[in-house]
């Protein structure tokens, strides 16, 4: 028998806002538990929700990525159920009305691109995070109500690759558009799978086993594979797949069985009547999305129209600080494939040398941009400006003040400063003949001069040697 | 001095005249709630009061609730006093904040000098279900009459003259139903219009914050304090908030009034429809035109199973917070399962669980079309009638109950008309969200009742004009049980 198996993903995307999905919380990571929490976190009673608005912001600027149907009018359901780490007994979540419906998202796979439905997007809140010990468990509400968006895709993927494609690509999407750090190691990005067998040609759907605990785009690719054997082998034998949830246990690299599903929980939805409904103006939505990060596809466009290479703007955008850091140090005016190059070279070298990331590195943006700025304008050669990046990596102080404190200030460029005081001289030939006829002043004129032509910056010793030496050969 | 039946102005003037000071105001208000003998009580802020008498910042006292003793339900969150809205599952709860209304009443100076009784979680209209048990009614010396629910304790410490205003909640008449039986002003306004930010939820589509007080102006400087968009409650409403006072005053000359017919209709106590008529004919005589509204018999009997099964449904989830988990009084078990199984199990009364169950079961997948949803429905149909019926009135009016208060062992018909539309039908003010307030018009063997009077959202200065014209035809106000 030869079968096919049918992959539909649910994700969840924690959204890196200012506060709670549903409450002034501050949203965290990594704060010490139990200290980012508000009475509405705890569902300490009289405690009532409020919508944040940039978290709706954000679930339309994704389902405007994801080529999704958006609703303009924000509704949330509460969804029933008794468990330890959910604080009110009930998430507000958006079961009847997902904001986002109907789109998709196009993978590339070693077959060729490949498209996949997805069905929803809706917003709702995370729960308390737990820690099980053999005999207690600890609860941290610093996670209760981090703003949710959930993904869930159709059941358009037929192999590990393709599911690892798809959650690379959310990924992009949600890191690109700053919704979130889209950190699977770290719960930030969270995918449950649910996946059946059938035999190939076959209309009806096998039994779906779903998988947990899937921590990075590797192990969604090892446990749909492991997976899709562990069924063919039960389903070549004639036996019958239990529905049940299982996990992927990293140390031996295959789902272990968690729990087997009874009948599905009935979570006696019903409206959530302390936030009424919200109209969202076609201007609000539209704002959203003119107003909205650029996608990687569309940066890539970008730098791509700067001159710069495929290869160095595939670098650029490898890593999303590191690009962030590029548009704004682009807005300093500088020269782009320039600072592509500084950024690619030596920033990535301090990088590397001091193990550190962008988002540590003390030269800010827009003074590496001032410094490519100077360099352009031959203000400072390549390599005076190379001293100067090396001072700024400790201090990140401006540019110019660092020109001035290492005395490379003036035009010190014997070449440069020649070719101005040449043509100064070409249009003062009577200051020339008042020299050669022993009047000294004259040359204070012709200094003068190249000081108001250079702003004052030219070494004047310098430009007084040059003079004569042109003078001389005159 | 007595100052038992003063109203919040006479109060207010007599600590401008230094005739009294707030200290002496409050400590004769926390003797006299120490005194009571109705179970109107939770706990009294004896210590918490007088600390804040001390700390009154006196370039405050021009506001009106400057040194004037509240009572506060004890389903209102308020920091560092035990609030349990008088069920065991919160024995022991001391919140960390206090509901938007209660800063707002002491930022005006108000001082809390109680908490009070109510039906367990705001859930019951008798006032004998919390966990302290029956509140009794002071008008009935006795003991044998209920003062009604949920806001029982409110409704007896003013009753009693104990503070000239206390705090309810009404979800399906909490307040107006109480403020009937004792002689009261209760007042429910509009959904949306008071922040219910640290109200503990019973039925969120429903719940309204209400008071009570002994007279119609009272009750509407107090709205002047307590209305206004609350940043913490989203369900709050940014509309402007006028001075309700302004026009109380003023003629009712063309104003339109409906009787709602069918629920006088399905009354049958004479003497009270017979007061009920007369006060009628006194607006009339003030120059309003007052007819009788039909309002569908049959939208006026569903008002009841509609409310049960939506208050039910909404009032698991809300009350699914107290698990023992993070707060009052837990239960252990062996596993959470067993904690918050054991926690439920022993903190809440049969009757809490009675709804509960109604709830659930009315919004399991299997049961949803034909209870919950059907209920939403129903919901929608009745507002539409009475919505309809505020495009021609200015206010709707009926007795607000069938009876005087009724004694402890009466048993209603739950099927007879009585019942399902004049003793019930006040809910389709929280339906609607529709300011709605009950005053006294008459006495029965020297028990009180009232008529309630409802207009459209928003519509308070308007209702509270009409409320006032009603006082001023009966003359009964600043009511107080002992002076019968």
């Amino acid at each position: 028998m030869e079968f096919e198996a049918i992959i539909g993903l649910e994700i969840h995307v924690e959204m890196k806002t200012k506060s709670k999905m549903f409450s002034s919380g501050p949203v965290s990571f990594g704060e010490d538990p139990n200290t980012r929490v508000n009475p509405v976190d705890m569902a300490f009673p009289g405690t009532m929700p409020t919508v944040n608005k940039q978290a709706v912001i954000n679930a339309i600027r994704v389902s405007n990525a994801l080529h999704m149907d958006i609703d303009d009018t924000v509704i949330f359901e509460r969804k029933n159920y008794f468990y330890s780490d959910l604080p009110k007994g009930y998430q507000i979540t958006q079961q009847f009305r997902p904001i986002g419906s109907n789109g998709y998202l196009t993978i590339e796979t070693s077959n060729g691109p490949k498209k996949i439905e997805i069905e929803r997007l809706h917003m709702e809140e995370d729960t308390c995070k737990q820690l099980h010990s053999w005999d207690f468990s600890l609860l941290d509400y610093n996670r209760a109500g981090i703003p949710l968006i959930e993904i869930v895709s159709r059941p358009d993927m037929r192999n590990g690759e393709e599911a690892a494609k798809y959650v690379e690509k959310i990924r992009s999407i949600v890191t690109f558009l700053d919704v979130s750090d889209g950190k699977m190691e770290e719960g930030s990005l969270r995918c449950d799978v649910n996946i059946s067998l059938r035999e190939v040609g076959a209309t009806k759907f096998g039994t779906k086993v779903e998988i947990k605990n899937l921590n990075s785009l590797n192990n969604i690719q090892k446990a749909i594979d492991f997976e899709i054997s562990r069924q063919s082998i039960i389903l070549e034998f004639g036996g019958q797949i239990e529905q049940e949830t299982r996990r992927f246990d990293e140390g031996s690299k295959e789902t272990v069985l968690m729990r087997v599903k009874t009948d599905a929980v009935d979570y006696k939805y019903f409206t959530e009547s302390n936030i009424a409904p919200i109209k969202l103006s076609k201007e609000f939505i539209e704002d959203a999305i003119k107003t909205s990060p650029e996608l990687a596809e569309t940066k890539l466009e970008r730098y791509k129209s700067f001159g710069l290479n495929d290869y160095d703007s595939n670098l650029l955008i490898a890593d999303h600080d590191i690009s962030n850091y590029y548009d704004q140090g682009v807005k300093s005016g500088c020269s782009p494939k320039l600072l592509a190059n500084w950024i690619i070279g030596d920033v990535q070298s301090v990088l590397n040398r001091d193990c550190i990331s962008i988002k540590e590195f003390k030269i800010t943006p827009e003074n590496l941009g001032k410094l490519v700025l100077l360099i352009e304008s031959n203000k400072v050669s390549n390599k005076q400006g190379r001293d100067i990046f090396a001072e700024m990596v400790n201090t990140n102080e401006d540019p110019e003040a660092v020109m001035n404190k290492l005395g490379i200030s003036q035009v010190s460029d014997e070449d440069e400063l020649r070719k101005v005081i040449i043509e100064i001289l070409d249009v003062n030939e009577q200051s020339i003949i008042d020299y050669k006829n022993g009047k000294g002043r004259a040359i204070g004129f012709i200094v003068g001069q190249v000081m108001k032509k250079t702003q004052g910056k030219a070494n004047p010793a310098l430009a007084n040697k040059i003079i004569l030496e042109e003078i001389g050969r005159r | 001095m007595n100052y038992r039946n003063l109203s919040i102005t006479e109060l207010h003037n007599l600590l401008l005249e230094d005739k009294v000071t707030p200290l002496e105001l409050v400590k004769e208000a926390i003797k006299l709630a120490k005194e009571d003998d109705n179970n109107a009580f939770e706990y009294i802020c004896d210590e918490e009061a007088l600390k804040k008498v001390e700390s009154l910042d006196s370039s405050k006292k021009n506001n009106l609730f400057y040194g004037i003793p509240v009572v506060v339900k004890d389903n209102f969150s308020t920091k560092d006093i035990p609030t349990t809205a008088s069920s065991n599952i919160l024995n022991g709860y001391v919140p960390i904040f206090s509901a938007e209304v209660v800063e707002r009443l002491e930022a005006q100076g108000a001082i809390v000098i109680a908490k009070s009784t109510l039906d367990e979680l705001a859930m019951g209209g008798t006032g004998t279900s919390g966990h302290k048990g029956t509140t009794f009614n002071p008008w009935d010396k006795s003991k044998t009459r209920l003062v009604g629910g949920s806001s029982c304790g409110s409704a007896a410490s003013v009753a009693k003259g104990i503070v000239p205003f206390a705090l309810g909640s009404d979800t399906g008449d909490s307040v107006r139903k109480p403020a009937s039986y004792a002689g009261l002003v209760g007042f429910k306004p509009t959904w949306g219009r008071i922040s219910r930010y640290g109200l503990f939820p019973f039925a969120t589509s429903l719940d309204h914050v209400a008071y009570f007080t002994r007279n119609v102006s009272d009750a509407a400087i107090s709205l002047n304090v307590l209305a206004g968009h609350d940043d913490k409650d989203f369900s709050s409403s940014f509309k402007e908030v006028p001075d309700y006072s302004k026009h109380l005053t003023d003629s009712i000359k063309g104003k339109k009034i409906g009787i709602i017919k069918g629920v006088v209709n399905s009354m049958s106590d004479k003497d009270i429809i017979a007061v009920f008529n007369k006060t009628a004919e006194g607006l009339k005589e003030k120059g309003a035109i007052v007819e009788e509204v039909e309002i569908d018999e049959k939208l006026l009997k569903a008002i009841f199973p509609t409310y049960v099964i939506i208050s039910c449904a909404e009032s698991t989830s809300n009350n699914a917070n107290l698990d023992g988990i993070k707060f009052g009084a837990r239960v252990e078990g062996d596993s959470f399962e067993e904690v918050m199984t054991n926690t439920r199990t022993k903190g809440f009364s049969r009757l809490i669980k009675r709804r509960f169950v109604i709830g659930a079961y009315s919004l399991l997948r299997e049961n949803a079309d034909e209870l919950f949803i059907r209920a939403q429905k129903c919901r929608r149909l009745i507002v539409d009638a009475f919505n309809k019926a505020f495009e021609s009135y200015d206010a709707l009016i009926a007795p607000a109950a069938p009876s005087v208060a009724p004694e402890f062992a009466h048993k209603s018909d739950a099927l007879d008309n009585e019942y399902l539309i004049a003793d019930n039908y006040m809910a389709y003010g929280n339906m609607g969200g529709y300011p709605s307030i009950t005053l006294p018009i008459g006495f029965k063997d020297k028990l009180p009742f009232g008529i309630n009077l409802t207009a459209k959202p928003f519509d308070e200065v308007n209702l509270l004009n009409i409320a006032n014209a009603v006082e001023s035809v009966t003359g009964l106000k600043d009511l107080v049980a002992e002076d019968r």
